[in-house]
């Protein structure tokens, strides 16, 4: 027997050890040299008894090139040095002694070559498996991965991240989808606009932080009440729900009802016992023919007639209200260009004598020569210029222009009548309002006491001292203080002790109850009352100008009275400067 | 969950992934046609790059047994590849089946497949992280769940360090992990090397082959890869070329110079 049979199993002997030389390096292996030749060294045990087994066994050889690829011997190297090796050396390193030796090595180097191959197969389509399963999963996670932070990107984009509501973004992708996915146009839609009244008190009082716990809390009831319809947060205390295939509109007011239930709910936010209210514009209406920028639009309106109204309230949509609205908000949008277009102009009404016909003065009355809607009178755009408080720069306007004309009356004339001008409530109020009159007289040349500025007595309303102040001051330099519209507005006669005013302009209202027969009750009433009003004009040495005189007969039972002067129809509607001008000269 | 910054949109395995060369050049078939085709161009420019693989392979065997041997018991196996022969698991739990590790790669497809082969095995796993994020792998909720920080730790950074340019301050990074780990703790790491070698295009070579992939290679010298070891004491020979680093026989150390890669293992003290 050879070394390999006496050699101990631990104890690899020369053919083991030149078969593990020749195999290092043709792959890595994953094994100390020890380790590496205690292995092959059991395999060149098996090999021997392959070439000597009677009869030959095809398995051992098979079975010894699997546990060489098994243990990672495994590459197209380590077969052809493995078959180099135990052809040149086994036989005689082991010096084996077997009949038919070289027939027997050349089956057995064929079995090892069979396992090797079978196995080394094996294991190359097991890893080329796996690698591509690996593969497969790591492209599904990725594939995930870029999904998830597509999703919460797109969360981030639309939801607000104070309260988890949807934002603007998906309310509108939502009411979009609404009205002009297909087949929707049959549909009915509603749109409910919510916001929070006085919030800005919460907010100045408790601070922003309980203010944003009250939006959190005010979205979770919403949307605990309302949780089939989307409910969005505009920004801020601005709410908006959507209440999509309504069946009328009466769905729609369910729904606000709903929302201003469940927010007038007291919470507890941060420590405080808080109640609010809400305000809401609702607007539905049929699919077809809307779009979502106008329903948003016609809600948020809507909703500034519900605040109007005193808040905690809906209020639906009325279209006429909107039309009319809308031409009243282009006409005061409008002012600003029309003034720098010269598009206003001035007519002029006398202000007659009752005693001898002579014109005393004349009230400027402003005209807008609109490019559309032809000549506008002052009750269709005064108003709307004194919400916008455009009434500064266009009652500036009609001052400077108004000295500006009647500077001229006085070509020729000893006694050219004054001109009489309105002022507005914020004219009145503004700190530069002696300075502006004082101005505009000096750049005219208007002397003071041929200028009358009308105020009306709500102007005199406000407690404040500096109107009053500034009307004295203009008064002592002659100017002529006249109240308009006597009798009708703030009837405390109090003013009249500290105003600095020459005359008193009687309402119109009780001039038209002259036109009455004499004999009539009503028209004595108004008789009587203008008569104590002139004798207390007269007894204060202000002077009286009836207003809306149109009659004759009007005329003379005022001068019976002991009115002063009178204006109206009766003395000439109100017209261009010249034509009152010429007939006084 | 945040999605990593560097995940890639999906796995293109067009494009070789370094995971796989380095698995074909041990002999192993997790690769594609891309990768084969790169790594065969890399053996045609440096034909010692097989050898250069598996005497890595064999460094990272030799110091896992050293460092089991030593009494460590927790790994983190940054830049772990495509985990097939040899793990550093296998290896550390034929010693102590108690041993803990932790791999960490960036490529997807290799963390999926150490995934599947840790499956079941509740003290190893795997995680999709980036060397350059070091405090992402250190505060990684499986990191903080199977290691315990508070006792050794084998940092490993093994045959990774070449695709870390200077401009990502490796020191950075390392100071950033040393300050995570209790005194006991090793660091393993191996890199490209051309220190002492002569100029032979080899490495521009080298280099071309790794502009396919993802990975740059920076190659370093001795004295700069031992200067990444600041704060640890050089185990013994300190850094060498990796087949000369406690080799199982004279032999195994011979032309060490060819493997390219050198290597060491250092010691948290205190």
């Amino acid at each position: 027997m050879g070394e390999g049979a006496a050699g101990a199993r631990s104890c690899p002997g020369t053919f083991a050890r030149a078969w593990a030389k020749a195999v290092a390096g043709t792959s890595y292996l994953p094994m100390t040299e020890a380790q590496l030749e205690s292995l092959l060294q059991r395999l060149t045990e098996r090999l021997a008894a392959a070439i000597q087994a009677e009869p030959f066994d095809l398995r051992i050889g098979q079975q010894v090139g699997a546990e060489l690829v098994a243990a990672h011997i495994a590459s197209a190297e380590g077969l052809g040095r493995t078959v180099e090796v135990i052809q040149l050396r086994l036989v005689r390193d082991l010096g084996l002694v077997a009949d038919e030796v070289e027939d027997r090595m050349a089956r057995l180097l064929a079995t090892v070559a069979t396992g090797y191959a079978r196995a080394l197969r094996d294991r190359t389509l097991d890893e080329q498996e796996s690698i591509r399963r690996a593969a497969m999963v790591a492209r599904a996670q990725a594939e995930r991965a870029l999904r998830d932070s597509e999703a919460r990107f797109r969360h981030q984009a639309t939801h607000d991240p104070l309260t988890e509501l949807p934002n603007r973004t998906l309310f509108t992708e939502r009411l979009s989808a609404a009205i002009d996915e297909p087949g929707r146009g049959a549909d009915r839609v509603g749109v409910c606009f919510l916001d929070l009244d006085r919030f800005k008190v919460v907010n100045d009082s408790l601070g922003h932080q309980v203010g944003d716990s009250l939006l959190v809390s005010v979205a979770q009831r919403l949307r605990r009440a309302l949780g089939e319809h989307l409910v969005a947060r505009l920004g801020g205390d601005e709410f908006v729900i959507l209440v999509e295939r309504t069946a009328c509109t009466d769905d729609a007011v369910k729904v606000a009802e709903a929302a201003l239930a469940v927010v007038s709910e007291p919470a507890l936010v941060d420590g405080h016992e808080l109640t609010v209210s809400a305000s809401i514009g609702i607007v539905e209406r049929q699919v077809a023919g809307t779009s979502p920028g106008e329903l948003m639009r016609a809600a948020d309106s809507t909703l500034h007639w519900a605040k109007a109204a005193g808040g905690a309230r809906w209020a639906l949509f009325d279209a006429d209200r909107n039309r009319r609205e809308l031409a009243r908000y282009a006409l005061s949008a409008a002012i600003p260009t029309a003034l720098d277009r010269g598009e206003f102009y001035l007519d002029y009404q006398p202000l007659t004598s009752l005693r001898n016909g002579r014109v005393l003065g004349m009230e400027a009355l402003v005209r807008w020569r609109h490019p559309e809607l032809g000549v506008l009178r002052p009750d269709s755009f005064i108003g709307l210029a004194e919400e916008t408080g455009l009434i500064v720069r266009l009652g500036g306007w009609v001052l400077a222009e108004a000295c500006r004309e009647a500077e001229g009356w006085s070509a020729g004339h000893d006694d050219p009548p004054f001109v009489s001008v309105n002022l507005a409530v914020r004219q009145v109020h503004r700190p530069g309002l002696v300075q502006e009159v004082r101005g505009v007289l000096r750049q005219t040349g208007l002397p003071p006491d041929r200028l009358q500025l009308e105020i009306t007595e709500s102007t005199m309303m406000s407690t404040a001292e500096e109107p009053v102040r500034a009307l004295r001051v203009l008064a002592d330099q002659g100017v002529r203080i006249a109240i308009d519209d006597f009798g009708t507005g703030y009837c405390n006669l109090a003013y009249l002790r500290d105003l600095p005013v020459t005359e008193l302009k009687v309402a119109g209202e009780f001039v038209a109850g002259l036109r009455a027969p004499a004999a009539d009750p009503g028209s004595r009433t108004d008789e009587r009352i203008l008569a104590s009003l002139v004798s207390l004009a007269h007894a204060l040495d202000l002077t009286v100008t009836a207003e809306g005189v149109e009659t004759a007969e009007q005329a003379d039972r005022l001068r019976a009275i002991g009115c002063d002067a009178g204006q109206g129809w009766h003395f000439g509607r109100p017209a261009p400067a010249d034509r009152f001008l010429a007939q006084w000269a | 969950m945040q999605r990593p910054d560097w995940a890639p949109d999906t796995i293109d395995i067009e494009r070789p992934s370094v995971a796989r060369m380095y698995d074909y050049y041990l002999g192993g078939s997790h690769n594609f046609a891309a990768d084969r085709a790169a790594a065969r161009a890399m053996v045609e420019a440096v034909p010692e790059a097989p050898l250069m693989a598996q005497a890595n392979r064999a460094f990272l065997r030799r110091a896992v047994q050293f460092l089991a041997d030593s009494g460590v018991r927790q790994f983190l196996d940054i830049g772990s590849g495509i985990p097939t022969v040899g793990n550093v698991h296998e290896i550390a739990q034929r010693i102590d089946p108690e041993s803990r590790v932790i791999y960490v790669d960036v490529d997807p497809v290799a963390v999926a497949h150490s995934r599947e082969i840790l499956h079941g095995n509740d003290r190893a796993t795997v995680i999709q992280e980036d060397l350059r994020r070091p405090e992402a792998i250190l505060g990684h909720p499986e990191v903080t769940k199977l290691l315990d920080f508070s006792q050794p730790v084998a940092v490993m950074i093994v045959a990774v360090l070449h695709f870390i340019p200077d401009s990502d301050r490796p020191e950075e990074i390392l100071r950033t992990l040393r300050a995570a780990l209790a005194p006991g703790s090793h660091l393993v790491m191996s890199q490209a090397s051309d220190d002492g070698r002569r100029e032979t295009g080899e490495r521009a070579e080298a280099e071309r082959v790794y502009r396919r992939t993802d990975n740059q290679l920076w190659i370093r010298s001795r004295a700069e890869l031992a200067a990444l070891f600041d704060g640890f004491e050089l185990v013994d020979p300190g850094v060498v070329w990796v087949p000369q680093w406690r080799p199982e026989s004279p032999e195994q150390a011979e032309n060490a110079e060819q493997a390219v890669f050198m290597g060491g293992v250092g010691r948290l003290g205190g």
